[in-house]
């Protein structure tokens, strides 16, 4: 297998839209997200008017925007819900519910290891082993320097050419030790066939967000958010001394709880004889 | 639809014949022979969801176990639902169910009213093989001003998620990420924040969802319990009050409420409780004395009251009253009694910009839902929560027609035409089927042109009140009747020097009316002026006396809604010692001049009679326009109006932020 | 060796994703045939009477699919599955990218024939290179007047749209499907309604899997009865089978359905040096495995049943001697922990705790009692479930747990130590 960029499947190049982003690399503060949003827009519309509804364009339309963004961004998230008509809520509901979209940055090449059964049968472990000695992360992690992100992921669909992974959605097949090694190799200088991914902000130990990332790190919970406690208003007072201005009570005019049901049939009963009384003036009066 | 209503379909549930309407779920179906199916994410008013698998049930002839909540009847079906194989299916839903569970139900605010609890044990298997850790997720997550959320509880019925999308029409509340990692949650940075957000916490079937307001205040079985209905608008939700040792610690709506709430309640309705225990609450009657109030006793008070008014009358200046809105309707009933029985006829319910409270004829809310277009004027959203969501429900569920005349507030997220005037919206609505307008009762011109507009339409009309009891108000005949001054006359007359006693009840119109300025100068102006109040608002600060009031929640009596029901309030708490019902007030002015006054009895019946009587004729064509004209109405939210937000300061978390423009 | 090429014909030998080649192997003919002399109906009576069974798991006849599609003058949409996830399973995925026309010209047989005038094909997220291929495929159609507007100018109009999917599973379940499509989570719906009669956007809709379409084309060429003469009395025809594990030359290989298991085993040039059969699986992730015993069945949809399995989507997985079952077992149920979309009790919480027991069992630290926990709680939980994806967790598992108890008895712990 071809691993040098020179002697590459020139389609393996990937996306020559995406290249365009890579001069925002690096500085998450100076990515141009409006300016992004204005040249993608007409892409936009035009994946809108593939469908007979517009929120069938979200999934293409995320797909368009980590391509030139490295990842599925709030803003992106956010133009997305504007311009479907969806809440900012559905749309990163939507988007979560996806493994392929990246809600946080992650290294310019994503190596997804298949850990199906098929590939388990021929010795996916050892790979999978290999590549988390040779990077020093593991699954669902990025190295320190932005360049790796990991995962160990679910059937791939090519379980003939076992073991499997992808580089950036491109298919490598029966991988070898020596394979991985040279691959890593190349990635680090630059020179691997298949291009690297738009990285516009800092990728963090992991791209995993909520239960995920706690998946990822292995640890606790990160998102314990202690509510400040909550200040409700004091209470009455001391209720035992209570007086009843009895001297008002005598005068029969308290009222007691009572029944809606009570109250509606003498409401209705009452209405009865006003219609017939018609006009004949105030009543109570 | 009618037809397929009355055709009905036999069918048998343990061994109980049963007969209900074609369509019904069996979940519905056997509550006729009261047969409990557990359900956790189906609710009647949600519909069904098929998620949690709970309602299991056994249907003979087919081979496996059917979910009750969307498996609709048939004839001659023979139900199971409490077989050996329903509660084999049953027992593992809840064994699973418990599995991540944390079971800290002795800490847990819905210990002793959960649906978890309780069906673990009347179904569960009462015991566990669960050897592992359970998995750890997010507690006490911030959602939002009034909600708390611990989803390590959750069992991702997605009964709020989908309240927030089919009910409120809001759509803040999604799950997020999949499979056991599944949690509920708000787009990232965003807090839960509408006018419905507490519902969530009594839709959660466990205690994921809990209101920041009632955690870890209480134990359901230390509730003390009483059903009345909700003043803080005019809408009138029926309402659970609950009271813990004296101290009123939750509101809840009452699920089957049809006529009135749907089931719902708003978050003013239902947070809006601090204010009953704030500190500054008025306790003792107040008497300006060289510009500082003094405490004085309720005999003195009473007593300077009557004295002013025999004072004024010997002057012969004016006397007169205002206010009302917020009112009991014995109390209103009684306030234009002892006016008139003292010669009084300068009185006026009106002190904000609402003109009319009472349409020509009655509507009821369910009638709202099955209009085909609905043409609002005003901001109802905040005037009349709860009735909004009846408007989402008939736009949204039910295809009717939204149309917004003139300035109705933030526009809803759903298919609506704005328009400016009636004309406009006579073009706007659907060609056929029912129109209904709700209005806020302030522009009488547009109040009127709509009435005439749609005058060949038949519409159905309702008024959303400012004030929480406005038509009853109105009703009881706190009007200028008999050739007294309206409300805009009474102030500039006062602030000319004409009146020698104005009291104001319930009403703060140096904060809320548009003739504020005015106002101002006719208490000034005005010898002895006498606030009724719960607080020492603007008004009260400058009274000569102010006399301390007793919450709604502490006293009983009725009130009128926007749809012309007459609703029971019921006490539910002790004032704080000192404070009196305004009625009680009135019956201590009555004394010091030996009013007769009528007995309960007569009241009841005058009331009944009165809230029975239709007022006006139509939209617009309110008896006693005012002698001078008013700013229009502009957009509110729900906690503006009544002053007691003001004194909990945990209500300002909740105000919702400014509608963002172009967000 | 009864491997027969059909859909496979040409791949590996031409370049068959170029349209002109394509069309010289005779390609787009039966589209052609179809639009200018065939009737809808024809292309529904020869897909019913072929006896076609779709390929994409369930097994249920195309034919009388598409008969359920209601009269009702709203438009109707063909959807084809291309969301191939089913661990062992990568037929799909070939066909795509190989023969990507004789897939849009299954497609568009498939269209005409319901009356769709917007058909989808959803394909898998992963696959980015797949789906370039397809869409590069759908503009050469286009460009050659094969679809989009006045066919050929005979005024038909059948627009295809390729949608990508972004990682998910459940997303091949067609109502798990049609949401995605429709830009929602890819959760399953509870039905009824069945797709037929509100599916996407509601609308009568049929979902059927890229190697079902593309056997029309042949049906088409070759008639029903050549088709229907393949095969046995209910399962008619060929498949291909996607051939892994411990076998020497694994692969697609298309046979004649009721090729015994034993046959296409050595077909994909048989076990290892030195190992010894174990089991096969032979339909995906979600079949039971079957023995020995079952060798000299053959591979139909009712002999796999009558084995205690299903024929699903052709994903025959060969186990050797060498296999570590509570790994495997452990992969199996971790794979629909992961996959599961949460919706529904028994799914989300039955397959993660399974997952974290057998995760014990690896490292040799399971429970006695846990076996018959694995038994009880896999096999109460299938028929609970929204979906069949939480129905798929007990078969795999219960088969082996069943087969080889001494694997899992030997990673009990042997004895407490006190912490």
């Amino acid at each position: 297998m071809a691993l040098r960029q020179a002697q590459g499947d020139t389609a393996a190049q990937g996306d020559t839209a995406a290249q365009g982003d890579t001069a925002a690399q690096g500085d998450a503060a100076a990515f141009d997200f409006a300016g992004l949003a204005a040249r993608l827009r007409p892409q936009c519309e035009a994946l809108v008017a593939q469908y007979e509804q517009p929120r069938s364009a979200l999934l293409p339309m995320m797909h368009l925007f980590q391509e030139h963004q490295g990842y599925v961004s709030q803003d992106a998230m956010r133009f997305a819900a504007d311009l479907l008509g969806l809440s900012p809520a559905v749309v990163e509901s939507t988007v979560s519910f996806y493994t392929l979209f990246f809600r946080k940055p992650v290294g310019k090449y994503m190596l997804q290891v298949c850990r199906g059964l098929m590939c388990e049968l021929n010795g996916a472990e050892a790979t999978m082993a290999l590549f988390r000695e040779k990077l020093g992360i593991g699954h669902l992690e990025t190295t320190d320097d932005g360049l790796f992100s990991y995962e160990e992921v679910e059937c791939l669909a090519a379980c003939d050419k076992a073991p499997c992974m992808q580089v950036n959605l491109e298919f490598l097949y029966n991988l070898t030790p020596a394979m991985i090694d040279e691959m890593l190799e190349l990635m680090r200088t630059g020179t691997y066939a298949i291009a690297p991914m738009v990285q516009t902000a800092k990728p963090e130990r992991t791209w995993k967000v909520g239960q995920d990332a706690q998946v990822a790190l292995g640890g606790k919970s990160p998102g314990t958010l202690n509510a400040t406690d909550p200040n409700n208003a004091g209470g009455v007072g001391d209720a035992s001394g209570v007086i009843m201005l009895d001297r008002f009570v005598s005068k029969d005019v308290a009222f007691t709880a009572r029944s809606r049901e009570r109250l509606v049939r003498d409401a209705r009963a009452v209405a009865e004889i006003v219609e017939e009384e018609g006009a004949n003036g105030h009543a109570g009066h | 639809m009618a037809e397929a209503a009355t055709e009905m379909v036999k069918l048998t549930i343990d061994g109980v014949p049963v007969e209900v309407p074609k369509g019904t779920l069996l979940v519905e179906a056997a509550k006729k022979i009261k047969q409990e199916i557990p359900v956790y994410c189906y609710h009647t008013k949600l519909g069904p969801a098929g998620l949690c698998r709970v309602c299991l049930v056994e249907v003979e002839g087919m081979p496996k176990l059917q979910i009750g909540c969307n498996t609709p009847v048939a004839d001659g079906m023979v139900v199971h639902t409490r077989n050996e194989k329903v509660e084999s299916g049953r027992s593992m839903i809840l064994e699973l169910l418990l599995v991540n569970h944390p079971l800290d139900c002795p800490i847990c605010d819905k210990g002793g009213e959960c649906d978890l609890q309780d069906y673990a044990m009347a179904y569960g298997r009462g015991a566990s093989d669960v050897a592992d850790p359970k998995q750890s997720k997010p507690k006490g997550v911030d959602l939002g001003p009034t909600i708390v959320l611990d989803e390590e509880r959750c069992v991702v019925c997605q009964r709020c998620v989908r309240f927030d999308d089919i009910i409120a029409g809001e759509r803040q509340l999604v799950v997020k990420d999949r499979g056991h990692n599944d949690i509920i949650a708000t787009s990232t940075g965003d807090p839960y924040r509408h006018n419905f957000t507490g519902n969530v916490t009594e839709l959660c079937p466990v205690g994921a969802l809990t209101s920041k307001t009632y955690r870890f205040k209480s134990r359901p079985w230390d509730l003390n319990r009483t059903e009345t209905s909700c003043t803080q608008c005019a809408v009138g939700c029926r309402q659970f009050a609950d009271v813990r040792y004296g101290t009123l610690v939750r509101t809840m709506s009452v699920e089957n409420d049809d006529a009135i709430s749907d089931g719902w309640l708003c978050d003013r309705g239902r947070y809006n409780i601090g204010y009953l225990g704030a500190p500054e609450r008025l306790t003792q009657p107040l008497y300006k004395q060289n510009g500082q109030f003094v405490q004085i006793g309720w005999d003195d008070a009473f007593a300077l009251w009557a004295k002013a008014i025999n004072d004024a009358r010997a002057a012969g200046k004016a006397v007169g009253a205002l206010g009302g809105g917020r009112l009991f309707n014995e109390e209103a009933y009684l306030l234009g009694y002892v006016m008139r029985a003292l010669g009084v006829k300068n009185l006026d319910w009106r002190t904000g910009r609402q003109l009319q409270a009472s349409p020509g004829a009655n509507a009821s809310y369910e009638a709202l839902e099955n209009a085909s277009s609905i043409v609002i004027a005003g901001d109802i959203a905040e005037l009349a929560p709860v009735l909004w969501l009846r408007i989402i429900k008939a736009v949204t569920r039910k295809g009717a027609r939204l149309v917004r005349v003139g300035a109705c507030g933030a526009a809803p997220g759903f298919a609506h035409t704005d328009v400016t005037n009636a004309g406009e919206a006579a073009q706007a609505v659907a060609a056929e089927g029912g129109v209904a307008i709700v209005w806020d009762g302030a522009d009488l011109a547009l109040g009127a042109a709509l009435a005439a507009t749609f005058a060949s339409r038949s519409p159905l009309a309702y008024i959303a009140s400012e004030q929480s009891n406005a038509r009853g108000a109105e009703a009881m005949g706190l009007l200028p009747t008999d050739g007294g001054a309206d409300f805009t006359k009474i102030a500039a007359d006062a602030a000319n020097g004409a009146y020698g006693v104005l009291a104001l009840f319930g009403a703060n119109p140096l904060r809320n009316a548009p003739n504020a300025e005015t106002m101002r100068g006719a208490l000034q102006a005005t010898p002895f002026t006498v606030v009724s109040e719960l607080f020492m608002t603007e008004s009260a600060q400058a009274a000569t006396l102010v006399l301390p009031a007793k919450s709604a929640f502490e006293k009983s009596g009725t009130v009128i809604d926007i749809a012309g029901d007459l609703l029971p309030v019921n006490a539910s708490l002790q004032a704080p010692v000192g404070a009196l019902s305004d009625l009680e007030m009135l019956i201590g002015l009555a004394q010091q001049f030996d009013l007769a006054l009528p007995t309960s009895e007569e009241l009841d019946a005058a009331v009944i009679a009165r809230a029975a009587k239709p007022l006006a004729a139509a939209l617009g064509e309110a008896r006693y326009a005012t002698s001078e004209p008013l700013a229009p109405s502009s957009s509110r939210s729900i906690w503006d109006g009544g002053g007691t937000c003001a004194h909990d300061d945990r209500i300002a978390t909740l105000r919702r932020e400014p509608v963002k423009v172009g967000a | 060796m009864p491997v027969t090429k059909v859909l496979t014909a040409g791949i590996g030998e031409a370049d068959l994703r170029d349209i002109s080649v394509y069309r010289a192997r005779g390609g787009y003919k039966q589209w052609e045939r179809a639009v200018r002399d065939l009737k809808p109906a024809d292309v529904m009576e020869a897909c019913d009477k072929s006896g076609l069974r779709g390929r994409g798991g369930a097994g249920f006849p195309t034919g009388r699919k598409w008969s359920f599609l209601p009269n009702n003058g709203k438009p109707r949409y063909m959807v084809c599955n291309c969301d191939e996830a089913e661990p062992g399973t990568f037929k799909d995925h070939m066909l795509l990218e190989e023969t990507p026309h004789l897939v849009l010209e299954g497609i568009l047989l498939g269209a005409y024939g319901i009356g769709c005038t917007h058909a989808y094909i959803y394909i898998r997220g992963e696959f980015k290179r797949g789906y370039q291929i397809f869409q590069k495929a759908i503009d050469d159609a286009r460009a050659a007047g094969l679809l989009g507007k006045n066919i050929l100018g005979t005024g038909l109009d059948i627009e295809v749209t390729a949608h990508r999917g972004a990682g998910a599973y459940i997303c091949g379940e067609e109502t798990g499907l049609l949401n995605s499509l429709e830009g929602k989570r890819g959760e399953p719906r509870l039905k009824p309604p069945f797709p037929a009669i509100a599916g996407l956007y509601g609308m009568p809709t049929v979902v059927n899997n890229v190697e079902t379409l593309a056997y029309l084309v042949p049906i088409l060429e070759k008639g029903a009865d050549w088709f229907a003469s393949v095969g046995t009395e209910r399962s008619k025809g060929y498949k291909i089978v996607s051939v892994s594990g411990h076998v020497q030359k694994p692969g697609n290989y298309e046979v004649p359905i009721g090729t015994t298991v034993r046959e296409i085993i050595e077909i994909a040039g048989g076990l290892r040096p030195g190992r010894t059969f174990a089991a096969v699986q032979p339909g995906g992730q979600s079949s039971a495995c079957i023995f020995e015993e079952h060798l000299d069945y053959p591979y139909d949809y009712e002999s796999m049943a009558k084995a205690g399995s299903m024929l699903g989507s052709g994903a025959f997985t060969v186990f050797d001697d060498t296999t570590d079952w509570v790994k495997a077992a452990l992969n199996s149920v971790r794979f629909y922990a992961h996959e599961s979309c949460g919706q529904c009790t028994p799914c989300r919480e039955g397959g993660h705790w399974l997952e974290r027991v057998l995760h014990r069992f690896v490292e040799g630290r399971g429970l006695r009692s846990d076996l018959e926990m694995i038994r009880r709680v896999s096999g109460t939980i299938t028929g609970l479930n929204l979906c069949a994806l939480g129905d798929s967790i007990e078969p795999f598992l219960k088969s082996v747990v069943n087969r080889f108890p001494e694997q899992f008895e030997a990673r009990v712990m042997q004895e407490l130590t006190p912490a």
